[in-house]
């Protein structure tokens, strides 16, 4: 069954096209990680599948429900973690998650029944009590993704989750995402092609606002003829920017 | 209810948790309370100037404090657009009205005790420096001052909404600066007349004073009490209306 599945989906900005024409169907379980440069149009097509973008024109569905006339629906089954981390400074790790399950309308017992799950899970005890502006990168990527998880959603958002990073924090969140992984949906937007590779099932190269190429590792790099990612990356980045060139970013 | 207070709780938690709120809401407020006795007691009696008398500046120093709240919540507001704290918040079941509420009331509760604490150290002052404040005349106009906290609140949530986390903050210190003046916190309008009474007059803070003076004396004239307090009252309804507005349609925008 499709979790996600866009058709046509285009986000025209003025004269600029985000993204142009996306068509993609991501099964339920899979981690999807869309590969793409600065400006490829990967947070464009993340913020239109979690409600944050109206699309010029095309649809996007989210466990069946379309992005645009019934985002109160799809608003209950994704967890987004944006680019920048997005949590309450001046709150503890606990009261951070705290307050992500009391927005989703649980009750008191339930709340603290998840906040203690997830802090468990993602081994966030030690900074528990510390202040949001007091932790480093990667533990304030932890926690916004935590806050991501914390209403157990069918799809999970990770836009960008280890920009930034230093190689130990982005190693330790690549092991908490690749726990995850089966239990849920999970879109990924990254440029680290190691990241794309080490975590995905299915990769979409987006250029230029479409999706140059999608599949498993291995039918990228034969796609790209080369042996690793970055190579194959380059090669069909090559072949498609001149095509896309013109109507897009 | 439960994202109101949910939200809510997190606002009152990013103010009172910043040491600047208690700075600028409390602290300043306290400090001119102080000042402006001891100006007070240097003004010859035979001059009529009764503006710094306690009971007088007790009531404009709670206007004056309530406009700080207008300038952290003006703060927290622009502040939240700004990063993608709210961006996440949009992803999340959580209405237009639910962020409104959910700014307003932790506000509301914050300027009520700003507003209690400077009552109190205003009783405290005079019943050292005379006249004794009647304490039910400061009850009554803790609750007359609340239409006037609303609407500060209110137009420090639409200036947050409209503007940058840079230009926010500028455009409320206009507004504190502006509010103190024709507020009459710092001088008497009535005794002044001319040009100036009219200006006071035609804007809301004006009456904010008024009312709330009134009701410190246990005044509750058609003139002195009832008809500030109803412009007052009015004023906060509009500016309550506008503000949610405001924040709908750019939310809206925000997600087009």
């Amino acid at each position: 069954m499709n979790m996600i599945e866009t058709r046509n989906l285009t986000r025209k900005y003025g004269d600029i096209t985000a993204v142009n024409n996306l068509s993609l169907a991501i099964g339920e379980g899979e981690l999807f990680a869309l590969l793409g440069v600065n400006g490829a149009g990967k947070t464009t097509t993340i913020r239109m599948l979690s409600c944050l973008s109206k699309p010029s024109s095309g649809e996007a569905f989210v466990d069946g429900h379309s992005c645009s006339a019934e985002s109160k629906a799809v608003k209950q089954v994704i967890g987004l973690s944006p680019q920048d981390t997005a949590v309450a400074d001046h709150l503890t790790v606990r009261e951070n998650l705290e307050f992500m399950a009391a927005v989703y309308g649980y009750d008191k017992a339930e709340v603290k029944q998840r906040t203690d799950r997830i802090i468990e899970e993602f081994h966030l005890g030690e900074v528990v009590n510390q202040r949001a502006q007091t932790l480093s990168g990667g533990w304030k990527r932890k926690l916004s993704i935590a806050m991501a998880l914390i209403s157990d959603p069918k799809v999970l958002f990770l836009d960008e989750p280890t920009l930034g990073l230093d190689v130990l924090a982005r190693r330790e969140l690549w092991r908490e995402i690749e726990k995850l992984k089966g239990k849920m949906t999970i879109v990924l937007t990254t440029h680290y092609m190691e990241e794309a590779e080490h975590l995905s099932d299915r990769i979409a190269i987006m250029i230029a606002g479409r999706i140059a190429a999608v599949g498993t590792l291995e039918e990228i790099l034969t796609k790209g003829g080369a042996d690793n990612l970055e190579d194959a990356f380059v090669a069909i980045a090559e072949a498609n920017t001149d095509d896309y060139a013109g109507g897009n970013v | 209810m439960n994202r109101v207070l949910a939200f809510a709780d997190r606002n009152r938690k990013e103010i009172l948790r910043d040491p600047l709120s208690y700075i600028f809401c409390l602290a300043f407020p306290l400090a001119m309370l102080v000042v402006m006795t001891l100006v007070n007691a240097s003004i010859p009696k035979e001059s009529g100037m009764t503006v710094f008398r306690i009971d007088n500046l007790a009531v404009g120093i709670a206007v004056f404090g309530q406009t700080f709240v207008m300038l952290f919540t003006g703060l927290t507001v622009s502040k939240d657009r700004s990063g993608s704290f709210l961006v996440r918040m949009y992803a999340t079941p959580m209405e237009s009205s639910d962020f409104t509420l959910g700014y307003l009331l932790p506000m509301l509760i914050i300027a009520l005790a700003q507003n209690l604490l400077i009552y109190l150290a205003s009783l405290v002052i005079s019943l050292i420096t005379g006249p004794a404040i009647n304490p039910l005349g400061l009850l009554v106009s803790l609750v007359t001052l609340i239409p006037s906290a609303v609407m500060f609140i209110c137009i420090g949530l639409l200036f947050g909404t409209l503007f940058s986390e840079k230009a926010a903050p500028g455009l409320c210190s206009i507004i504190i600066s502006l509010s103190s003046f024709v507020g009459c916190v710092w001088f008497d309008a009535d005794h002044t007349g001319g040009v100036m009474l009219t200006i006071c007059r035609v804007l809301p803070f004006y009456y904010c004073t008024r009312a709330g003076r009134s009701a410190i004396r246990l005044d509750f004239g058609m003139d002195t009490w009832v008809i500030p307090l109803l412009i007052v009252v009015l004023c906060a309804a509009a500016l309550t209306a506008v503000s949610s507005l405001v924040f709908r349609s750019k939310m809206k925008a925000d997600l087009s």
